[in-house]
């Protein structure tokens, strides 16, 4: 089959967790352009709603289903709906999580609500969500599972520890996933994005320097990474964490600020 | 397919004739480039293979050219670069997809075969992404793909000096992909593992049972299954990915 229809995503589902905003929302769409079905999950339902309006306008199903991922039997719950809805699901995007949890406080600081917070939100809400589907992808035979981590994931910092740590579980989760299922024609990959900002206030832009690209992720970048390890394409791959982040780790032994020193003086 | 599409762009697969080098090609011609491929010796089988590969690109409907290319002759792949971008087009994508692995113990290698798998694997490279980058770079738009092997952090006997190549081709990816992002020129590595066509498997039953056991899924790699994460890394559309390493090796690697 010839490559580009190697990532055609028709005929398929996939349920996308945080599918009501920013890079949750940009994934679902790109699925959808890809082809698929789109089961939209989320705290609250109006911006899923949003989502599935675009989703719609792309010729697609959408079913939303706010959900609290962090609680199992709403998951379980919100999976069944899903395969009764649509029959089967191919695909599901683990995206769900946000890093306010303990953000700034030193070890002695932080309490147990913070650190059960900050690791349901972004560790707790993958395991649900992939073990409330496991059995239906092994049942058919075809599975993937998309994890989305953070460069931080990779990285230490003074007084971070839920967001790292959680997304350090998510990369650890991709591949424990991997390795158990993949007699199964179940794939688990994960997308580590790098800064991709959710609202580029003046502030924020005059910081895009200190990139090593020198801009953010867009957000419109994010999408395809995410069809293409949902496709068929991605056939060989499983276990991996694929890093969208302008080079953010590769640089992050050189001080930020350090602008990189591009060849002919251009910016 | 909304996204990947390569039309219009011109790519360049270097390297001797490989096991990929097919695969490559093809699903960059599939996805809408014309296509250009060097071997490194004018070896009738070589040539042979080149010219096969070349004719399945251009019954997809795409121009390029095959040519006999020595990579470590700064002076000689100046000078075809220039021909090809000036008779096919201005080369948009570079795939660095090197052939040339010795297997046997360390201390049995001569220099002369550690200076060619250097200069096979890594010196060659290097010259060619120069020539090429130096383009792109000034052009302001450029992908650079090196295939690498996962031998470039993983200790397998007999491989030594090939594994150190694969470790320093890493090394030249992360740094060139920081020093070029901002001039428009992504660069990445493309991690493969054991492949149908490694000597070993393909003469010993015993071992490709045992490695087809060993890798999750159930089977040695082929060219095919890079196809999808070349053309990704190539697209328009991974313009924020770059000094990354995307590893396609059925999940081997995480044994360990």
């Amino acid at each position: 089959m010839p490559i580009l229809d190697r990532f055609d995503l028709s005929g398929r589902t996939a349920i996308v967790t945080g599918a009501g905003s920013n890079l949750g929302r940009e994934m679902a769409l790109a699925l959808a352009e890809a082809g698929a079905d789109i089961v939209g999950v989320g705290r609250r339902p109006e911006p899923l709603e949003e989502t599935g309006a675009l989703v719609r306008e792309r010729g697609r199903r959408f079913l939303a289903r706010p959900t609290d991922v962090t609680d199992s039997a709403e998951v379980n719950a919100m999976v069944a709906a899903a395969i009764a809805e649509f029959g089967t699901i191919e695909i599901l995007v683990n995206n769900a999580g946000g890093g306010a949890a303990g953000r700034g406080k030193t070890l002695p600081e932080l309490t147990d609500e913070d650190w059960h917070l900050g690791i349901d939100t972004n560790l707790t809400s993958a395991f649900f969500c992939s073990r409330a589907i496991i059995e239906h992808f092994v049942e058919h035979e075809h599975g993937r599972i998309i994890n989305v981590t953070s460069g931080w994931g990779f990285r230490g910092a003074r007084d971070r520890y839920m967001y790292p740590i959680s997304k350090a579980g998510v990369i650890s989760l991709t591949k424990a996933l991997a390795m158990s299922y993949a007699r199964a024609n179940v794939r688990s990959s994960c997308i580590a994005p790098g800064a991709f900002p959710h609202e580029l206030t003046p502030e924020v832009e005059n910081r895009a320097g200190l990139q090593p690209a020198g801009r953010f992720g867009r957000m419109n970048e994010i999408g395809p990474l995410a069809v293409f390890l949902a496709s068929d394409a991605a056939e060989y791959l499983s276990g991996e964490t694929v890093l969208i982040d302008g080079g953010a780790i590769a640089a992050g032994v050189t001080p930020a600020g350090i602008a990189p020193v591009v060849p002919g003086g251009a910016a | 397919m909304t996204f990947f599409s390569l039309a219009g762009k011109h790519a360049l697969v270097t390297g001797a004739v490989g096991p990929f080098q097919r695969a490559l090609a093809v699903a960059l011609a599939e996805a809408g480039a014309d296509v250009s491929l060097t071997t490194a010796s004018a070896q009738l089988d070589e040539e042979v293979q080149a010219n096969s590969i070349f004719n399945e690109c251009w019954s997809i409907g795409r121009r390029g050219e095959a040519i006999t290319l020595a990579l470590t002759d700064e002076v000689a792949v100046e000078a075809a670069v220039a021909g090809l971008e000036e008779r096919i087009a201005p080369i948009d994508i570079l795939v660095n997809a090197p052939h040339g692995a010795v297997i046997k113990p360390f201390l049995e290698m001569t220099a002369e075969e550690v200076g060619a798998t250097f200069n096979t694997n890594l010196a060659g490279v290097m010259v060619t992404t120069r020539v090429v980058g130096r383009r792109m770079v000034e052009r302001g738009h450029g992908r650079v793909v090196n295939l690498v092997s996962i031998l470039h952090d993983r200790g397998v006997p007999n491989t030594a000096v090939y594994a150190a190549t694969q470790g320093a081709l890493l090394g030249l990816t992360k740094s060139l992909g920081i020093e070029w992002i901002r001039s428009g020129v992504t660069v990445n590595a493309l991690g493969f593992g054991f492949t149908e066509e490694l000597a070993g498997p393909q003469q010993d039953p015993e071992l490709r049972a045992a490695l087809e056991r060993y890798i999750p899924l159930q089977r040695l790699e082929r060219g095919e299954d890079l196809q999808g994460a070349l053309v990704y890394l190539a697209s328009d559309e991974a313009g924020f990915v770059t000094s990354e390493l995307l590893v396609v090796d059925g999940a081997i690697s995480l044994h360990g």
